[in-house]
């Protein structure tokens, strides 16, 4: 609970720890200023008021009867004033107003001492001085003995209590004016700490973002300014090697793809003569027509790996061109697996006609990826829905194999990833996957890949209806 | 935590009001009752003798001056100063000197007599409670350089 009371700000811990501070400070001066001012006021006071009942037995005591009598105590009790008794052996004066005060420890003590004793006493939340004394007889000599005659007197300290009183609530207005002033430097403390702390923030949001030029020019020398030009530098080591690597980057894309370019040309060379080496494959002997149709085979592979380099380079250099037509995404999907024969094995469930503005050839290219996968890696039947909404349309593509592993989904989309290495040799190029997604992509949407309820592989991709905004 | 603010609230109230104390010894008792006033004659060896004078209470200076103008009365000891009519005698006191005024001159008394006056004078301020190294100064009614001397008494020190 304590806990929760206590500020999270900077500003605000900075602000009740200024104002703690002057308020412990204020009182403290105060407290003792009023504290020595109160005793010293008590003390005078209580002084004058010895002094003046001294005084005023003194002027008396000469003219009083000794041994004394009922009337020379009432004369002696009359002289001090009211609230006085004086006693003298079993003789009491009258009036003696208030005396239930006297404590017994004072009447020992004037029993006792021989000299003036005081006392203060509070009764009632009333403050009162005691004040008792023995009259003593002087003989011409000077020697000083008891005469049995005893004064008790009582004073009323109110009127120093008040006064008192006065001066703890003058310290407290004084106090009480610090604390804004307080409040002001605190502020102004908290402004000068929090200021470069702010900068700071703010330079630390930016380079999170991605603006890597981002910097704070440090102000001052203190540790704020270290941290400052700290994480300058750091911002500028980031910056570097963030620039190494997209040129090493840079370098990678166009070192495949001049490769790829630079393999065309020998390529079709070779296409062409081995076109020539399939029409008369024929005449051949069995085992050299084995082998020219393995070359043929992987001659063709090889065109096929070369586009698809050729295709991803494109993409990751940003140059792909992207042909939008108005287009029913049905048909094209239908017209697709019809030319590559594969209607009879896809069960294709879509609504009658969806309209779309996207690429006809790169939708083609990713659906022909996605069912090509299915049936050549899971089992069927593979299915395909078609679904659309307000916004959005999604293809998705189920078979009934087994389903993608799961430390494979992590990697599908990467680049000449094999899910089995022992299956090295597979038609496909190890790209399909990634251009689809690239493809995907371009047209601002989504390529996913999971596993369906029933345990086979399911490859979801998402386009926007609206195209415009890409 | 409690605790200490609870320690500091009663110390600040503790530094408001009135405090209550113990017994404190406040300085001398008053003094000043006897049960007579001691007057100063001078006995058969010319010694001055104190006698005390039974009048109940210790009165003021010059009433004891009056007394001893007056004479010792039925006693063994006898006076020093002449037998006069009038008995006032006028007391002055100023810081550090009483001043007696008395009806006589220089001529109505011995060196001795001079003495009763100062000592008789001197106790009575003593017993009142007044200080002892207080002067007397007994001026006459004819002037005399003896007005002017400043006296103690031989027997208060």
């Amino acid at each position: 609970m304590s806990r929760r009371l206590w500020p999270r700000g900077l500003r605000a811990r900075l602000l009740v720890a200024f104002v703690l501070v002057t308020v412990l400070g204020a009182v403290a001066a105060a407290w003792s200023s009023a504290g020595s001012a109160s005793t010293a006021l008590v003390t005078s006071t209580q002084q004058r008021l010895t002094e003046t009942i001294v005084g005023q037995i003194g002027a008396i005591t000469p003219q009083l009867t000794y041994p004394p009598d009922q009337g020379a105590l009432d004369l002696l009790r009359a002289a001090v004033g009211t609230d006085t008794l004086v006693t003298y052996q079993n003789l009491r004066s009258v009036d003696g107003a208030d005396l239930g005060l006297v404590t017994d420890a004072l009447r020992t003590a004037v029993h006792t001492q021989n000299q003036l004793v005081t006392q203060r006493i509070t009764v009632n939340g009333r403050p009162w001085l005691l004040v008792g004394t023995p009259i003593t007889i002087t003989a011409p000599d000077g020697t000083r003995t008891p005469s049995g005659i005893e004064v008790y007197t009582v004073r009323d300290l109110t009127d120093v209590e008040q006064q008192i009183d006065g001066l703890a609530g003058s310290a407290v207005s004084t106090a009480a004016l610090a604390v804004p002033l307080a409040v002001l430097l605190a502020l102004l403390a908290a402004g000068s700490v929090l200021r470069p702390v702010r900068e700071l923030r703010d330079t630390a949001r930016r380079l999170a973002a991605g603006d890597l030029d981002a910097r704070t020019p440090p102000q001052g020398a203190d540790e704020l300014a270290e941290l400052t030009v700290t994480l300058n530098e750091m911002a500028e080591s980031v910056q570097t090697s963030m620039v190494a690597m997209q040129r090493m980057q840079a370098d990678a894309r166009r070192f495949a793809a001049d490769v790829s370019h630079e393999l065309r040309t020998p390529l079709s060379t070779l296409t062409a003569v081995v076109e020539v080496l399939a029409t008369t494959a024929d005449g051949m002997e069995a085992d050299a027509r084995e082998s020219a149709q393995m070359a043929i085979i992987e001659t063709h592979r090889l065109v096929r790996l070369v586009e698809d380099l050729m295709e991803v380079s494109r993409l990751d250099a940003g140059t792909a061109s992207l042909r939008v037509e108005e287009v029913d995404v049905v048909g094209v999907v239908r017209d697709g697996l019809r030319a590559r024969g594969w209607l009879d094995l896809v069960e294709l469930v879509a609504p009658e006609e969806i309209l779309l503005r996207l690429d006809r050839r790169r939708l083609d290219v990713i659906v022909a990826n996605l069912v090509g996968n299915a049936l050549r890696h899971g089992e069927p039947p593979v299915r395909l829905d078609i679904s659309a909404s307000r916004e959005q349309v999604w293809i998705e593509v189920t078979d009934s194999g087994p389903g993608l592993p799961e430390h494979v989904l992590p990697h599908v989309f990467d680049r000449f990833y094999k899910a089995d290495s022992a299956r090295t040799r597979t038609p496909g190029s190890g790209l399909g996957l990634a251009i689809a997604l690239e493809n995907a992509r371009l047209h601002g949407g989504d390529l996913t890949a999971g596993n369906s309820s029933g345990g086979g592989a399911r490859f979801v991709l998402r386009l926007p209806r609206d195209l415009e905004d890409v | 935590m409690k605790r200490i603010w609870l320690a500091v609230v009663v110390l600040l109230l503790a530094g408001c009001g009135v405090q209550p104390s113990w017994v404190t010894a406040g300085g001398e008792a008053p003094t000043g009752v006897a049960p007579g006033v001691t007057l100063y004659f001078v006995d058969a060896h010319e010694q001055l003798r104190p006698q005390l004078r039974p009048t109940g209470h210790l009165g003021a200076i010059s009433e004891a001056a009056a007394l001893l103008l007056t004479g010792p009365g039925n006693s063994d000891l006898h006076t020093e100063i002449a037998s006069q009519a009038v008995t006032q005698v006028v007391v002055t006191t100023t810081p550090g000197v009483i001043q007696l005024l008395v009806p006589l001159t220089i001529h109505d008394m011995s060196p001795l007599g001079i003495d009763q006056i100062v000592c008789t004078a001197l106790g009575v301020h003593v017993q009142g409670g007044g200080a002892r190294n207080m002067k007397v100064q007994v001026r006459f009614t004819q002037p005399t350089p003896e007005s002017d001397k400043q006296r103690t008494c031989p027997l208060i020190r």
